[in-house]
C-alpha cells in the first residue's frame, strides 16, 4: 500500500513537472528581442521584397560595428498582425520593425509599444532624410484630434510623439506597360491623359486579344479605389472638389453629379480588364503581368522590384502615372512621393542604442542607396540630381513623375479627409460591382458608397 | 411476391415470418447477444412462422431498434460497475491531470477571454479594453450601419452554403458508400481514391483549385474541348458573382464527400446482412432495398454527416479566405469569414471586440442547431 502512495505521490509530482516545464515552453521566451547584450538585434518586415536588401545592409552594419542584426520577413499582411498582436501581448516584441509609415507605427506607438524617437534623432541624421519625408512618423495636431474621436485606430498617441523612421518612399497610381506589345500597337509615347490611356489601352487588346488588358490585384478591392480611379478623380476634379467626395455633404460626396461624373469617367476602362482580375491578389496580378498574361498592370514604385524578383525584364517596361482626363481640373498632374515604410523601434527593446545605431545607419546616403539598389525601392534620400545612376532608369523614371506638394499634386499618403474608420476595402468592394463586374452603374454606385461613408462618419461623430 | 418492401416487412423476414433456420447471426448481433434482451431477441427472431402474431410484433419491434442500434453503434446494455479503490482512482486523476488542468488554461481562459472581449472596443494591441456592453451584438445585428449590412449579407450566404454544402454532401456521399460498398474488386484502392480529397485538403489544394477555375483553367479548356463553349465562364467561375458561390459549396462538398462517404461504409457494413437477405427474398430490388431499407438504417448516420457539414458551413471559413477573400465585390462573404477580417483584416480598427461578438453569435446557432439535431433525433426514435 506504502508503494502505491509513493507511486502515486511520484506521478502527481511528475505531472506538476511536466506541465510546469510546458507551460514555461509556452510562456514568453523573449528570444524576439536581442539578448540584451548590445550585440545582435532583430528586426521584423511585413514585406518578403524588403528581406534580402535589409540583409544585406545588416552585413555591411555588422562589418562596421560588429552588432549582429537577424531579419525575419512575416508575410502576408495579416499574420503580420497576428504576429505582432501575440508577441504584443506576451512582451515579445522585436528590437525593430518595418511598418507601414501613418499605419502600424501609429497603432502600435499609440499602444506604448514603441519608442517616441522625437528626441533621440539628431540634426545631423534627421538631414539624412528628404525634406518632404522628414516629417513622416511623427504625430501631428491634427493626427491627435482624429486619435480623441469615437473608434479611432489610432487612440492613445500624442502630437509630437516620432514613432518611426522613413525607410522607403513612393507612390501609388503607376501604370507598367509591355513596352513591346504598345510598339507593335503603334504607341511608343506613354499616355498623358486618361483619354489617350484608354485608346492605348484599346489598341493594345486590338492586337493581343488574349493578353492585351489591364489588371490589378482586385482580390484585395482597396486597390482599384486608391490605386487607380482616385489619382484619375483628383485630376479630373482638383483638390478640393476630390476630397469632398468623402464628406458627408450629399451635394459634394460620391452620391453628387461629381461623384457620378469620376465614376463614369472610371468604368470607362470595364472592357479592358484582363479576364479575372477581381480573383487575383497583389502578387498574383503582378505575376500575371511578369508572365505576360495582360499587357497593362497597375501599381506602385513598390512594384518594380516584384516585377524584377519575378524574371520581368524592365528594360521592356514603359511606366507612367495615371493619367487626369484631358478636360480635368488638374492638366499637369503629379504625384507626391510620400513614406511608404519606415522602421520603428519597441520600447521593450533591451538593445535601444545598438538598433538606433542600426537606423541611423539605413539613413545614411550611401547605406540607403545601395539599399534602394538591392532592393529596387525608393530610399528616403537624395539621390542626387540623376537618380537613374543610383536605381537604373525605370526607378529614376518613375521618380520624375514626382511633384512637390500643391494643389496639382496627388498625395495618396493624405487620408486625412476620411472618416476615421474609413475601410477602403468595404468601399473598393462596392466600386468593383460596378467596374469589373458590370452589377451596378455609376450612379448606383456613387449613392452605395456614399451611404457607407455616410455610415463611418456617424459613427465617428458619435 | 410483394415489390413494397419497408425496413418493418424486411424485418418480419428476419424476425419470424420468413426465417425457417433459425437466427443468422452476424458478428453484431453475436455481440448482442450477450445481453439479457438481445437474447430474448433472438429466441423471439427464432420463432417460427405459427408463432403468434403478439410474440411475432414485439419480435418485429426489437430486432428493427437492434438493426438502428447496428447503424448508430452496439444496443445499450447495463454494465455491472467496476469499483476501484483510491490507489487506482489517485492515479487514475493523476493521468488525466494534464489534460484537464491544459483545457482549463487553453480553453476555459480563451473561452472567457473570448466572452469578456465580445463586451468591448479593442484592437489587440492597446493595454486597455473599452467597456461597451451590448453595443458589439446591437451593432452587427441592426445597429451599425457599417458592419449591420454587411453581416447580414454574409448571413445569407452562410445560409446557402448551410443547407447547400450538407444536403449535396449527402447526396453524393450516401450513393457513392453503397457503389463501393457493393464494388467486388478493388474496393481498396477504390476508397483510397475517393478519400483522396480528404487527405489533400489544404491550402495548396484550394490554390489548384482557383488555376482549375480561373479564365484560362482546366474546366474552361474542358468544356470548350467538348463543344461546351457556352458554358464557359470568361471571368473565370471565381470571378462571375453568379457562379462564385456555388463553385465554392462544389469544392467544400468535394472535400466534405470523403469523410462522409467513410462513415456511410462504416454503417453500411455494420447493417445485419440477414435484413438485405430477406429484402431480397421479397423480391425488393437495388433501388428498394437502398431507399426502403438502408437509408431509414443509416439515418442515424446522416444525422451526424449533416450536422458535422452543418457546423464545417456555419464556422468554416479558410477555403473563402483563400479562394476568394470573400470576393468577387463582397460577393462570396460569409459569417466565419467576415469574423476573420474583423479581427485581423480591419487596418487595425479596433474591431476585435465586434469580431468576438459574432463569433459568439456563431456558437449560439450552432448550439440552437445542435439541439434541434438532438430533438429530432429522439423524436425519429
Amino acid at each position: 500500500m506504502k508503494r502505491h502512495r509513493s507511486l502515486t505521490r511520484t506521478a502527481a509530482l511528475a505531472t506538476t513537472l511536466t506541465l510546469g516545464l510546458a507551460l514555461t515552453a509556452c510562456a514568453s521566451s523573449g528570444d524576439n528581442a536581442g539578448g540584451g547584450d548590445g550585440k545582435s538585434l532583430t528586426l521584423w518586415t511585413f514585406k518578403q521584397t524588403h528581406a534580402t536588401a535589409l540583409e544585406k545592409t545588416a552585413e555591411d552594419f555588422k562589418a562596421k560595428t560588429g552588432i549582429t542584426v537577424k531579419v525575419q520577413a512575416i508575410t502576408p499582411d495579416d499574420a503580420f498582425v497576428t504576429k505582432t498582436q501575440a508577441a504584443a501581448k506576451t512582451g515579445d516584441f522585436p528590437d525593430l520593425l518595418e511598418v507601414h509609415s501613418r499605419g502600424e507605427d501609429f497603432t502600435f506607438g499609440a499602444a506604448g509599444l514603441l519608442e517616441n524617437l522625437a528626441d533621440k534623432i539628431t540634426p545631423e541624421w534627421d538631414k539624412n532624410y528628404l525634406e518632404s519625408v522628414r516629417n513622416e512618423g511623427t504625430v501631428t495636431a491634427a493626427d491627435f484630434k482624429s486619435s480623441q474621436e469615437t473608434g479611432s485606430k489610432i487612440a492613445g498617441v500624442e502630437e509630437g510623439q516620432r514613432l518611426s523612421v522613413p525607410l522607403t518612399i513612393g507612390t501609388f497610381g503607376i501604370v507598367y506597360a509591355n513596352k513591346e506589345r504598345l510598339a507593335a500597337a503603334g504607341i511608343t509615347e506613354a499616355p498623358k491623359t486618361w483619354e489617350e490611356f484608354i485608346a492605348a489601352l484599346d489598341a493594345v487588346k486590338k492586337t493581343n486579344p488574349d493578353n492585351g488588358g489591364v489588371t490589378i490585384g482586385l482580390k484585395s478591392p482597396s486597390t482599384g479605389l486608391e490605386w487607380l480611379m482616385q489619382p484619375m478623380g483628383f485630376g479630373q476634379l482638383g483638390k478640393g472638389p476630390f476630397e469632398a467626395l468623402f464628406t458627408d455633404d450629399k451635394s459634394k460626396n460620391w452620391s453628387s453629379e461629381n461623384g457620378t461624373k469620376v465614376l463614369s469617367e472610371y468604368n470607362k476602362i470595364t472592357p479592358y480588364w484582363m479576364p479575372g482580375s477581381q480573383t487575383l491578389d497583389i502578387d498574383q496580378a503582378d505575376l500575371s503581368f511578369a508572365q505576360g498574361k495582360s499587357s497593362f498592370l497597375v501599381g506602385g514604385t513598390f512594384t518594380l522590384s516584384f516585377l524584377n524578383q519575378n524574371g520581368f525584364d524592365t528594360e521592356n517596361l514603359m511606366t507612367f502615372p495615371v493619367p487626369p482626363p484631358a478636360d480635368g481640373a488638374v492638366k499637369d498632374l503629379a504625384l507626391a512621393p510620400f513614406s511608404l515604410t519606415g522602421l520603428s523601434l519597441s520600447s521593450t527593446s533591451k538593445n535601444k542604442d545598438a538598433a538606433l545605431k542600426f537606423m541611423e545607419f539605413v539613413s545614411e546616403p550611401d547605406n540607403a542607396k545601395k539599399f534602394s539598389t538591392n532592393a529596387l525601392d525608393l530610399a528616403p534620400v537624395d539621390l542626387g540630381a540623376d537618380p537613374s545612376t543610383e536605381v537604373g532608369p525605370v526607378l529614376g523614371a518613375m521618380m520624375a513623375a514626382f511633384g512637390e506638394a500643391g494643389p496639382n499634386t496627388y498625395n495618396p499618403g493624405n487620408t486625412s479627409y476620411r472618416p476615421n474608420q474609413y475601410d477602403p476595402g468595404d468601399v473598393g468592394a462596392l466600386l468593383m460591382n460596378m467596374t469589373p463586374l458590370a452589377q451596378t452603374d455609376p450612379a448606383q454606385t456613387g449613392s452605395k458608397m456614399a451611404e457607407l461613408i455616410d455610415s463611418y462618419w456617424v459613427t465617428q461623430k458619435g | 411476391m410483394t415489390s413494397h418492401v419497408t425496413p418493418d416487412s424486411a424485418l418480419r423476414g428476419v424476425g419470424g415470418d420468413g426465417d425457417q433456420n433459425g437466427p443468422r447471426h452476424s458478428p453484431h448481433t453475436a455481440a448482442a447477444t450477450s445481453s439479457p434482451p438481445a437474447t430474448d431477441a433472438t429466441a423471439l427472431a427464432a420463432t417460427p412462422a405459427s408463432a403468434t402474431a403478439a410474440a411475432s410484433n414485439s419480435a418485429q419491434k426489437f430486432a428493427q431498434k437492434s438493426a438502428r442500434g447496428s447503424a448508430s453503434g452496439p444496443a445499450k446494455t447495463r454494465r455491472p460497475r467496476i469499483r476501484y479503490n483510491r490507489t487506482e482512482s489517485r492515479w487514475g486523476y493523476a493521468f488525466v491531470a494534464p489534460a484537464l488542468i491544459l483545457f482549463a488554461i487553453m480553453g476555459v481562459y480563451t473561452i472567457g477571454y473570448g466572452l469578456a472581449l465580445s463586451f468591448a472596443r479593442w484592437n489587440g494591441f492597446s493595454p486597455n479594453w473599452e467597456w461597451v456592453g451590448f453595443q458589439n451584438f446591437t451593432d452587427l445585428l441592426f445597429g451599425s450601419k457599417t458592419y449591420a449590412p454587411r453581416v447580414q449579407a454574409a448571413a445569407l450566404n452562410t445560409l446557402w452554403v448551410c443547407i447547400a454544402v450538407p444536403v449535396l454532401t449527402i447526396a453524393v456521399s450516401f450513393p457513392l458508400a453503397i457503389i463501393l460498398n457493393s464494388a467486388k474488386r478493388f474496393q481498396g484502392i477504390l476508397r483510397s481514391v475517393y478519400f483522396v480529397p480528404y487527405v489533400t485538403t489544404g491550402i495548396a489544394v484550394y490554390l489548384a483549385w482557383q488555376y482549375i477555375l480561373e479564365p484560362n483553367g482546366a474546366i474552361n479548356g474542358l468544356l470548350r474541348v467538348l463543344g461546351l463553349g457556352s458554358l464557359t465562364q470568361p471571368q473565370g467561375f471565381l470571378g462571375n458573382p453568379d457562379t462564385a458561390l456555388p463553385t465554392l459549396i462544389i469544392v467544400l462538398v468535394w472535400s466534405a464527400v470523403p469523410v462522409a462517404m467513410l462513415l456511410y461504409l462504416t454503417g453500411l457494413q455494420s447493417l445485419d446482412t440477414s435484413v438485405f437477405e430477406a429484402a431480397t427474398l421479397d423480391g425488393a430490388g437495388w433501388w428498394r432495398t437502398n431507399t426502403s431499407i438502408v437509408w431509414p438504417l443509416l439515418r442515424a448516420t446522416t444525422g451526424i454527416v449533416f450536422l458535422l457539414n452543418l457546423r464545417d458551413a456555419l464556422q468554416g471559413f479558410q477555403i473563402f479566405l483563400i479562394m476568394t477573400n470573400g470576393g468577387p465585390g463582397n460577393h462570396t462573404n460569409v459569417l466565419g469569414l467576415e469574423t476573420y477580417r474583423l479581427a485581423f483584416l480591419s487596418e487595425l480598427s479596433p474591431t476585435l471586440g465586434l469580431a468576438s461578438a459574432l463569433g459568439w453569435m456563431l456558437f449560439l446557432a450552432a448550439l440552437a442547431i445542435a439541439l434541434i439535431n438532438q430533438r429530432l433525433e429522439k423524436r425519429a426514435q
